[in-house]
């Protein structure tokens, strides 16, 4: 991304829509705030169109410009059961694994309306990637074809596939050579990472919110066309950053989460503080979360998503029934709820970062004893959060204690960071590790490590 | 008494306040117990004083890597496998189940593979919580020695291990867990009603229940408290690890210090002992309740740090040299649990 491109954030909530107007050096050009509908391509279309009656000569006609979306539409289409994607199961992982089958954890009514047909087959590896059951080609091969004509994408998830893939990837093909270049499939080994069921529902959560997605990409694009805006489009991820649209639609299951993290990331921008509380005052809630090194804190696993377990990271938030709208005891309803927030409870230390339409609320809820910080432009600390944001990758990798290995698998997970943000859009000029995460495993005769990595970039 | 899916939430938290933070994660094992009961049927609880003096009893449970066994799940069917291992060894039918570990997942394990074959559960276990060893058995303080177990991989592989004593079959065991794939299913041979009745731990699955059934009233209340640091260090072949504790509400103004390392071991305020292994020390989250795994603590969470005795064997001369904290390299004697403080609420 050039120093002087224009970017455009957008955040559609749950009952207005904001977008704001950025050059390259972080500065605030002009802000829109719409109520929302139903219809995404209608309040997007109604926030574009303030944004530019705002500042009408911000983008010059084929000029660079860089657009960022963040919206609780695809994680709402999960609860509502909308438009999902039909998912073909696959688990490789017999004779293991039939102590609890695929989806069998899940609420029956999501289970009915996301599976096309769920089967266990021969196939899986080791935790030191022996392959010990080849992959069962014929089952894989019959069970697509039963599942023909009613699956709308595939989820593969092989044991132990983040150590050794190469089984998903082969179904990958099957898939391609028996029913086609146009379903999808998801592999669990670039989603989740250990815990074979976690990742699995990760997995089969990503290929059903496939068609949510595209969805919302479609009203993006059509609103950006109708105004003439040639723009390059990326969409939220759940830790802030964001990702290309074309990444966006292979893993839509990062988009859970993502509107919380921007507001995070946003508060973070606007008031300087990179470790705090953040305090987001809506109409109707309040989310208070937690920001360490400029990025939301994230949740401890498992975590759970419309009654599904997963093991994939989402920014660890606390939401309360109270917003500006609501607190008719000015603060004090706030107050009462904050009381319960395990971040705020007790001690003071931490400064508090208040954003979101109701933010100057925070101050009369909060005891003295806290530092309370209200950025302008917080109502818009979404929006902002999205025009700002890097692009972001992440690995997860295990490996035994030997220091060789360890070495060997520090690098493996940072190449492979590096290349997932890479292709999720950042300047590979560019592209910094900024999170190294070592975890001992326990109960082994050799202790072994999990490593996690992050990397992030600016946009291409 | 019956295992269904009503009770087995209970007994799943129950087995993970009993664990002391350790024995693998609850939340695979209790999906895999509701499968087998949804499939197969509850599972009756017998009373160690029900079953006969020379009925074969199978005490059984995962042995390896939690993390390991979260990915590679096991099929369900590992509990045929045993049986018929442990009944070609003992030349008898199995008559009952039983956890050898009731704390974490081991606590679980059995149900499924009882609910399989049609078995019933012994109310008892041979731990009374979560250890790392399998030398920590307290039958082995009874001198009912177990030294011959079947293993199983649940791809064909069978393996029959007679050690020379506990320590042995730790070590032999162990091994071939990490041979067999990082875990196995596991199961001592030969063991009787009698045998059961002189070492095992009598009453681990209803106090799992009474525990899991109401969290609050489990044990002391030590301290509310916000974790402010983790330190973790691997030191050989185990994973030490150190947090501190600042107390929160009406603790505000206390801290405690926390070691660990597969399970919480031992909790000091100002150099004294608040509670020591083999005591049960758990950490439940402030305001889910649910009991914090050693693997998952980490700085910020707020937690109710609490305490429950060993059963009284552990807290014997001979208890306390296999499971005291010395036995886990840590300089300190064991002492009781501190009594709870006297609290004001605000």
């Amino acid at each position: 991304m050039s120093g002087a491109e224009l970017r455009v954030g957008i955040d559609v909530g749950a009952t207005n829509a904001h977008a704001v107007f950025m050059d390259g050096g972080g500065r605030l050009l002009a802000r829109a705030k719409v109520p929302v509908g139903r219809d995404l391509r209608a309040s997007l279309d109604a926030v574009l169109a303030e944004l530019l009656g705002a500042a009408p000569d911000a983008i010059s006609p084929g000029g660079p410009v860089r657009v960022t979306l963040g919206t609780r539409r695809v994680t709402d289409a999960l609860a509502q059961r909308r438009g999902l994607t039909r998912v073909a199961v696959l688990r490789l992982g017999s004779p293991l694994t039939g102590g609890v089958p695929p989806l069998w954890t899940w609420p029956a009514e999501l289970r009915a309306a996301v599976s096309a047909g769920e089967q266990i087959v021969g196939g899986g590896a080791e935790y030191d990637g022996r392959t010990p059951t080849p992959l069962d080609v014929d089952a894989v091969r019959r069970f697509l074809h039963r599942v023909a004509g009613t699956a709308e994408a595939v989820a593969v998830s092989g044991v132990f596939s983040p150590i050794s893939p190469e089984q998903e990837l082969a179904v990958a093909d099957l898939v391609r050579r028996e029913l086609g270049s146009g379903l999808p499939v998801s592999a669990s080994h670039e989603i989740g990472s250990f815990g074979l069921l976690t990742r699995e529902n990760a997995t089969v959560l990503n290929a059903t919110l496939i068609a949510p997605v595209q969805a919302v990409a479609t009203a993006l694009t059509g609103a950006l066309r109708a105004r003439d805006i040639a723009a390059e489009t990326y969409f939220a991820q759940n830790d802030g950053s964001v990702m290309a649209l074309e990444h966006a639609l292979r893993f839509p299951v990062l988009m859970i989460g993502s509107g919380a993290a921007l507001s995070i990331r946003g508060a973070a921008q606007l008031s300087g503080v990179a470790d705090g509380v953040v305090v987001d005052v809506g109409g109707t809630r309040t989310e208070v979360s937690v920001l360490v090194h400029g990025f939301p804190r994230e949740a401890a696993p498992p975590t759970e998503v419309a009654g599904v377990h997963t093991d994939f990271p989402l920014p660890e938030v606390w939401t309360l029934p109270v917003g500006a709208a609501t607190a008719d005891g000015g603060g004090d309803a706030l107050a009462w709820e904050l009381e319960d927030v395990d971040v705020l409870g007790g001690d003071a230390g931490a400064p508090v970062v208040a954003v979101g339409g109701g933010a100057a609320l925070v101050e009369e809820a909060l005891p003295g004893d806290h530092e309370v910080v209200l950025p302008a432009h917080g109502d818009v600390a979404g929006a902002i959060g999205a025009a700002i944001a890097p692009v972001s990758g992440r690995a997860d990798v295990v490996c035994d204690r030997d220091s060789d290995h360890l070495d060997a698998a520090l690098l493996r997970a940072h190449r492979t960071a590096v290349e997932r943000a890479i292709h999720a859009g950042a300047d590979p000029a560019r592209v910094e590790i900024v999170e190294v995460e070592q975890m001992p495993l326990s109960y082994l005769v050799e202790p072994a490590f999990r490593v996690r990595v992050r990397a992030t970039g600016p946009c291409v | 008494m019956r295992l269904d899916d009503d009770t087995l939430p209970d007994l799943a938290r129950g087995c993970a306040i009993l664990g002391a933070g350790g024995g693998g994660e609850i939340d695979l094992a209790l999906a895999m117990a509701r499968h087998a009961v949804d499939q197969h049927g509850p599972v009756d609880v017998i009373g160690l004083d029900d079953v006969p003096d020379d009925a074969l009893l199978m005490p059984c449970g995962l042995v390896g890597s939690p993390t390991i066994a979260a990915e590679r799940i096991p099929s369900g069917d590992e509990g045929l496998v045993l049986r018929a291992a442990v009944e070609a060894r003992a030349g008898a039918p199995v008559a009952a189940l039983m956890p050898y570990e009731i704390g974490g997942s081991n606590g679980l394990m059995p149900v499924v593979w009882a609910g399989r074959l049609g078995l019933p559960l012994v109310d008892a276990d041979g731990m009374g919580r979560a250890f790392p060893s399998l030398a920590q058995l307290a039958l082995e303080l009874s001198d009912v020695h177990v030294g011959s177990w079947a293993l199983t991989d649940g791809r064909g592989n069978v393996v029959a291990v007679d050690a020379a004593d506990a320590v042995w079959a730790e070590r032999l065991v162990r091994g071939a867990s990490t041979t067999l794939g990082g875990v196995c299913a596991a199961a001592p041979a030969g063991l009787t009603g009698a045998q059961a009745r002189a070492g095992a731990i009598a009453g681990s699955v209803s106090r799992a229940l009474a525990c899991g059934a109401a969290p609050d009233g489990t044990g002391r209340l030590l301290m509310e408290a916000r974790v402010t640091e983790v330190a973790r260090r691997v030191d050989g072949m185990r994973v030490h690890g150190s947090a501190t504790l600042h107390g929160t509400g009406p603790d505000a103004g206390r801290r405690a210090r926390l070691e660990l390392q597969s399970e919480y071991l031992l909790a000091l305020e100002d150099g004294d002992v608040l509670a020591a292994v083999p005591d049960i020390i758990a950490l439940l989250g402030a305001q889910s309740g649910a009991p914090v795994p050693a693997q998952r603590l980490h700085r910020g969470q707020r937690v109710r740090l609490i305490a429950l005795e060993a059963p009284e064997i552990w807290r014997s001369a001979r208890g306390l040299a296999a499971a005291g904290p010395r036995a886990y390299g840590l300089d300190v004697d064991h002492a009781p649990i501190a009594p709870e403080p006297v609290r004001v609420r605000r």
